[in-house]
């Protein structure tokens, strides 16, 4: 997989220096193409600020959505409105030179229209592995003309996944985890999810065994399923979640009565981006350590 | 009309244990006819079956107390229909008319979206997984006694101001609810699949709740059924008879208030059953209140159960419908026909 993407950064620079302008085809198809490397940055979905904060440079970020508030820097930054529905006045106002949406949503294209129309240069991507993120990673290499500092940062994540592969490399029978998105009307990470590949490097499998992104699920599912280890988020999905042994029909699974019940940081778990690879970390310890 | 009467109300009784037991066979879970009666057994007889197995504990706390539990709410909600019907004279009356729900779903919204602020992360580590129907609760009786004491401007309880005003208080309670929404995107979700109503992940400490409400609103409606003939005589003949009509009104409205709050507050916004329900049963078997009331109780309860039913057993992977939509897409079709059919008997 870093082979490819390597391939992948060699066949981009070529292209670059010959045209003198900068182009990448986003996760939908779409060719963005950059006159100069982007310069100010506007970024309707959080987990693009902490790509570009990891690569160090968050000189070229000029705004933040309202829920933003990781790296603590930059809480400093206007904000644009919500996620959900960024405030194109506002955005038009920055003077961005590149605009990323993360898609997820039916409206996050429609929000990029307005933009759009008015010339500014915009790219989707869609992340569901961490394949995806390197690739996207990459591309930000290219649109920001850091393709070094893009490197950097997929190596080193690489390789920190390398030295967490070692813990379970010798293990066959790969521990069962079911990751709570949401509680009440349970909601479950399924397969289409960068959780699914965060769990599947930290040497679990997820015991979810559905395609979509988020599975709604029924308590006598959850018991069926019956998982060895529970893993919960915390965040903005899931407000002050009840501790499972407290809830009703929580008691009889495996986990909970086993005491493998792991509460996890939302941002760090759910929000694609450099820290997943802290998440995989955490859930590899959990898995692996401390038996 | 009077052995028509009695056929249906033997085949509603004789439908509700086999109901009870039909309803606890379906589920994610796998699980065998055998298999369930024998829990059932050994839960009636007292048996030594462990506790710690699952497959006693899927039965008995997943399933039994959902099919219970929408047993009273379809019973609840058709028994407020009923009432509803009755004192407001309107055919179109349902439990929801009052505005209750309103009151409820903006109840629960506020428990939902204020689990972003330290109070209300604070009271949802106290309550757990009770405080959304508690919250609910709170907001259904708050919603009844404003809609209580805006209906009775002028002195006495008035049908259309019993009306207007619980129009008034809903739109105004789903005004807020909107607001809540726009100011907290990330709890829409949770609100709007709140107010679809379901009984996923409902427990007996769910009808430990309810039931104190059930009891005090069945009271009054149970002791002032005859009243509800009188009363849908109309006003005037109802004083001439020599009745209270303010006084028996206000306990009727309570009484469904009560039901009606708590239903919703354990199970969301189930639409339909209370409405179309009474309406089937005057079909077969006559408008007097007392018979009406019991057979659309039973009724209620039995069409609750099973759309609950059909609402965790129809998608795969243990994926479930809000069974508020089940009932909907049943009602509507349903009473289209029997409508139909009943104007084609009266006329012939």
């Amino acid at each position: 997989m870093f082979l490819k993407s390597f391939f992948l950064l060699l066949v981009i620079i070529p292209v670059n220096s010959a045209f003198a302008e900068i182009s990448v085809i986003d996760d939908f198809g779409d060719k963005v193409v950059l006159k100069s490397p982007a310069k100010r940055i506007v970024a309707l979905y959080g987990a693009f600020n902490e790509i570009l904060f990891a690569m160090d440079l968050d000189d070229r970020i000029v705004a933040r959505t309202a829920g933003d508030d990781y790296p603590a820097q930059i809480i400093k930054l206007p904000s644009i409105g919500t996620h959900m529905r960024p405030n194109s006045e506002l955005i038009v106002a920055l003077n961005p030179d590149l605009v990323l949406q993360m898609a997820g949503r039916s409206q996050a294209k429609t929000a990029l229209e307005p933009l759009k129309e008015r010339g500014i240069p915009t790219a989707m991507f869609k992340v569901t592995s961490f394949e995806d993120l390197y690739s996207l990673i990459w591309k930000i290499g290219t649109l920001t003309g850091e393709p070094k500092r893009a490197e950097k940062l997929v190596h080193s994540m690489i390789g920190r996944l390398d030295k967490v592969k070692n813990k379970y490399s010798k293990i066959k029978d790969k521990p069962e985890v079911f990751f709570e998105i949401r509680y009440p009307n349970l909601l479950a990470a399924g397969q289409g999810s960068i959780v699914s590949d965060i769990i599947v490097k930290a040497g679990g499998d997820n015991c979810v065994d559905n395609p979509k992104k988020i599975v709604r699920m029924g308590e006598e599912e959850l018991l069926r399923l019956n998982p060895e280890n529970y893993v919960y988020q915390s965040g903005r999905m899931n407000q002050s979640p009840v501790v499972p042994s407290d809830r009703a029909h929580f008691k009889m699974i495996k986990a909970v009565r086993s005491g493998k019940v792991l509460k996890v940081d939302e941002s760090v778990f759910s929000r694609p981006g450099p820290r997943n690879v802290d998440a995989v970390e955490t859930l590899a310890d959990f898995l692996y350590n401390k038996n | 009309m009077e052995k028509r009467r009695v056929r249906a109300v033997a085949v509603l009784f004789f439908l509700v244990p086999v109901s009870v037991f039909a309803a606890c066979l379906f589920g994610a879970y796998d699980t065998s006819v055998a298999q369930v009666y024998d829990v059932f057994k050994s839960a009636i007889l007292g048996g030594v079956e462990s506790s710690e197995s699952s497959l006693s504990y899927i039965v008995t706390d997943l399933r039994l107390s959902r099919v219970c539990l929408s047993f009273l709410v379809g019973m609840s909600l058709a028994v407020a229909g009923t009432v509803y019907q009755g004192i407001l004279r309107n055919p179109l009356a349902d439990p929801f008319t009052l505005g209750v729900s309103s009151g409820a779903a903006f109840g629960a919204s506020l428990a939902i979206f204020s689990g972003s602020t330290v109070l209300g992360a604070g009271l949802w580590l106290k309550f757990g997984s009770l405080f959304l129907p508690l919250a609910a609760l709170a907001g259904a009786m708050a919603a009844l006694g404003a809609v209580l004491m805006l209906g009775r401007i002028g002195g006495t309880l008035r049908r259309e101001t019993m009306v207007l005003a619980g129009i008034v208080v809903a739109t105004f309670l789903s005004a807020l609810i909107s607001l809540l929404k726009s100011l907290d995107e990330d709890s829409v979700t949770s609100i709007v699949f709140w107010i679809m109503g379901s009984f996923q992940g409902r427990g007996w400490e769910h009808v430990t709740l309810f039931l104190p409400y059930f009891i005090a609103g069945m009271i009054p409606i149970i002791y002032y059924s005859r009243e509800l003939d009188i009363l849908s005589l109309g006003e005037t003949q109802a004083r001439h008879l020599g009745m209270d009509v303010s006084r028996v009104r206000l306990f009727l409205l309570v009484g469904s208030g009560l039901l009606t709050g708590a239903a919703v507050a354990v199970s969301g916004i189930i639409g339909f059953v209370g409405l179309i329900v009474p309406h089937l049963v005057r079909m077969f078997q006559g408008a007097e209140h007392r018979p009406l009331l019991l057979s659309s109780s039973l009724l209620g309860g039995l069409l609750l159960v099973w759309s609950d039913v059909i609402a965790r057993s129809l998608l795969p992977g243990g994926e479930e419908l809000p069974v508020g939509v089940v009932t909907a897409l049943l009602g509507g079709p349903f009473f289209c026909i029997v409508l139909r059919g009943g104007f084609r008997g009266a006329r012939s």
